[in-house]
């Protein structure tokens, strides 16, 4: 009963994370700007890596035919979840600190920019 | 109980677990071709670093169904670099935007 129940999170955990994938996929194509961009690919890192990774951490736990190997499989699994999920976060925020300290990057379609107003680049 | 036992042994076996993999793996494709379209054209450089970020983890993540499907842990450790690869690209490009430089 526990396998079956392993088997079937499992692979609803990656149907998930073929959705958002997919999500991010359309936002990374449809939106008009990169600081928007930056929200999809974040669905994309978290949505369709982290929880796909954890659904082949519990399918390899609970699927049998795999023999010995399922244990080393669920461990590399759980291990790159946990990284990617500090890391995408990490990198994210770098990328977009630099892109918006060096302007490399059109802010065009903008309702506020509190950063600018902090540095006082609005009575320039 | 033995009974029972029976329908849950019967209810998944290994070739409809197989089938869904596969299934999955081929929209995890379609899904890499968006990622690539925007690689591709971006306009500007972050926009080209975004779509690598969004490709690395997704890649991971279908090299990890990969070695389940095909039954290999080799396949599972090129994962686990390839995200570490992915952040260190992330590194290295905010600080060439930001000192215009590469260096270490």
């Amino acid at each position: 009963m526990i396998d079956v129940t392993l088997i079937s999170t499992g692979l609803t955990l990656i149907a998930i994370g073929v959705f958002c994938d997919f999500v991010a996929a359309i936002g990374l194509i449809r939106l008009p700007n990169f600081f928007t961009r930056l929200h999809a690919a974040t669905v994309g890192a978290i949505g369709g890596a982290v929880v796909p990774m954890l659904g082949v951490t519990l399918l390899a736990l609970g699927y049998e035919p795999l023999g010995g190997t399922r244990f080393i499989l669920a461990g590399i699994a759980f291990t790159t979840s946990i990284l990617t999920m500090i890391l995408s976060q990490a990198g994210s925020h770098a990328i977009a600190r630099a892109t918006y300290r060096a302007k490399a990057a059109p802010l065009q379609p903008i309702v506020y920019d509190a950063l600018g107003e902090e540095k006082g680049d609005a009575n320039e | 109980m033995s009974n029972a036992k029976l329908w849950c042994l019967t209810l998944i076996p290994s070739e409809i677990i197989s089938l869904i993999l596969t299934v999955l793996l081929a929209l995890y494709f379609t899904s890499f071709i968006l990622y690539i379209v925007r690689l591709l054209k971006g306009p500007t450089l972050p926009d080209r670093v975004l779509a690598l970020d969004s490709l690395g983890y997704d890649l991971a993540t279908f090299m990890l169904v990969l070695s389940i499907y095909l039954n290999s842990p080799m396949m599972a450790v090129c994962a686990l670099s390839l995200a570490l690869w992915i952040y260190a690209v992330d590194i290295y490009i905010a600080k060439y935007l930001e000192a215009k430089e590469m260096g270490g």
